[in-house]
């Protein structure tokens, strides 16, 4: 059996205990699947969960307590269990109130990676047949090394079969068999470079963004939404002006406001039309909060966000002392 | 430096590029002090006429706690060189602790700095005292200092 059926089977169990679900339902799109909120049982059977499941649905969760009364059952990767751990632990989430449905994972493909490799071309079909995936573009079917193109976190994934906290958890009997990557590899060719050069690097990055809030709004931590400080009038922030600098600052929002809080999921880099390397900033931002507060976002409920909190003594801050 | 024409734009709002920069080579420099503590020692250190370099413009706020790491982003973004915060002693805020908290976000910040492209030694916090005057001359003389060492690279 694979994970989907084990998940229709039992989602079919614990439908009637549900005000809604949010799941995976295939998409027209052969690299894609869509969200799907359920309510009766006969849409069941429309629920999907495989590779391409990229998408992190914890996005949907917390609007969406907002406006039922009863439960919310949510289709998670043991991944994205992280971003609902992450929100129960700042207290956003009702825990009664969030049935966290976690099927394990063998990893998931990065469509934009496949579309980038075949150089944009319409894709019309997919198909994974041992280890490689073969995809049919208008006259031609291109054979694939499945192992290259699978979303970064995957190739560090270490909870693909064990999150850290579920209700119920489908087991997926395949293995992702991945090869592991250095996490930080990318960070390091940044963080080689003069400072003058890594500014002009991002300035060269910020210079495409058109603050079109993608990144923002599909992020599932970014709950201010449309009431984010970038919107305000008083006090001003930000102007509406699309260049570089408003580019770069408004990122320095979402830095500073996700610090201690971005579970990596990568989402805003995925929503990105303009293909700014957003999970860049992320990921230094969390080795920074891991290593002064010893804080991994999304691993326990019990734990209070690092800057919600402080030491007498910090042990990892060295102040510098000017006089 | 970075300095786009927008920043020079909009730096109106904030203090005057260029102008009054000071003797030693106009290095600009925005200091948000604390009012219980730093604010006072500055104000210490001005009526015991302790010479301090002109560079520095000083913004009032409660606590060090009140200072959001944006602002600093937003003082580099309009062509500030340095940015320096400064509050009571661990132990001392006013209320309690500001402080703490403040030193939480204003250490993952200077962290953070390099990795967008601003030199690390171009911010720093400090806890200075209302009876520390001497302390403060000796950290805006340093950092000044540091800074246009910076500045002149
Ligand atoms: S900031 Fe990006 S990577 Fe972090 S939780 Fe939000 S969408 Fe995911
Ligand atoms: S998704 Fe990309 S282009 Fe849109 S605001 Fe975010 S960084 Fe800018």
């Amino acid at each position: 059996m694979t994970v989907e059926d084990k998940l229709k089977e039992k989602i079919n169990e614990i439908i009637d205990d549900l005000d809604l679900l949010v799941g995976y339902s295939a998409s027209e799109l052969p690299l894609k699947v869509n969200p799907v909120f359920i309510k009766n049982r006969e849409d069941v059977k429309n629920l999907v969960f495989n590779k391409l499941c990229i998408n992190n649905l914890a996005t949907y969760i917390y609007n969406l307590s907002k406006k039922i009364k009863g439960t919310a059952g949510i289709v998670l990767k043991p991944c994205d269990a992280s971003s609902v751990i992450q929100l129960l632990s700042e207290g956003l989430l009702d825990r009664e109130k969030t049935r966290m449905i976690v099927a394990g994972c063998s990893g998931v493909f990065d469509y934009k990676k496949i579309q980038k490799h075949l150089g944009g071309q319409k894709i019309i079909s997919l198909e994974l047949e041992n280890g490689n995936l073969e995809v049919g573009t208008i006259n031609k079917k291109n054979t694939l090394k499945a192992a290259d193109f699978y979303a970064d976190k995957c190739y560090w994934c270490q909870i693909y079969n064990k999150p850290p906290l579920y209700d119920d958890f489908i087991e997926n009997d395949q293995e992702p068999g991945i090869q592991p990557a250095d996490k930080y590899a990318d960070l390091e060719i940044i963080e080689s470079k003069s400072i003058e050069e890594i500014m002009n690097y991002w300035d060269g990055q910020f210079s495409r963004c058109i603050r079109c809030y993608a990144c923002r709004n599909v992020c599932p931590l970014e709950i201010c939404q449309d009431r984010c400080i970038t919107n305000l009038d008083e006090p001003y922030w930000q102007s509406q002006r699309i260049n570089t600098q408003e580019g770069k600052f408004f990122q320095m929002i979402r830095v500073m406001h996700l610090a201690g809080r971005c579970t990596e999921c990568g989402e805003c880099e995925r929503a990105c039309p303009k293909n700014i390397p957003l999970a860049k900033l992320m990921k230094k931002s969390a080795q920074i909060v891991e290593r002064l507060f010893d804080y991994k976002a999304g691993q326990e409920i019990d734990k209070k966000p690092p800057f919600l909190t402080f030491k007498d003594v910090e042990q990892n801050i060295k102040e510098e002392n000017l006089s | 430096m970075n300095n786009n024409e927008n920043n020079t734009l909009e730096a109106s709002n904030g203090f005057s590029p260029g102008g009054d920069p000071g003797k030693n080579g106009g290095v600009k420099i925005v200091a948000f002090l604390c009012n219980w503590c730093s604010y006072a020692g500055a104000d210490a250190a001005g009526t015991s006429r302790l010479r301090q370099p002109e560079n520095i413009r000083i913004i009032r706020l409660p606590c060090s706690g009140r200072v959001n790491p944006l602002f600093i982003i937003k003082a580099f973004n309009q062509g500030a060189d340095g940015v320096l915060v400064s509050g009571c002693h661990p132990n001392d805020c006013h209320y309690s602790e500001g402080n703490f908290y403040a030193r939480r976000r204003l250490e993952f910040l200077k962290e953070f700095l390099p990795f967008i492209g601003i030199d690390k030694r171009r911010f720093s916090y400090q806890w200075v005292s209302a009876s520390e005057a001497q302390k403060w001359q000796n950290v805006v003389i340093n950092f000044v200092k540091r800074i246009e060492d910076v500045h002149a690279k």
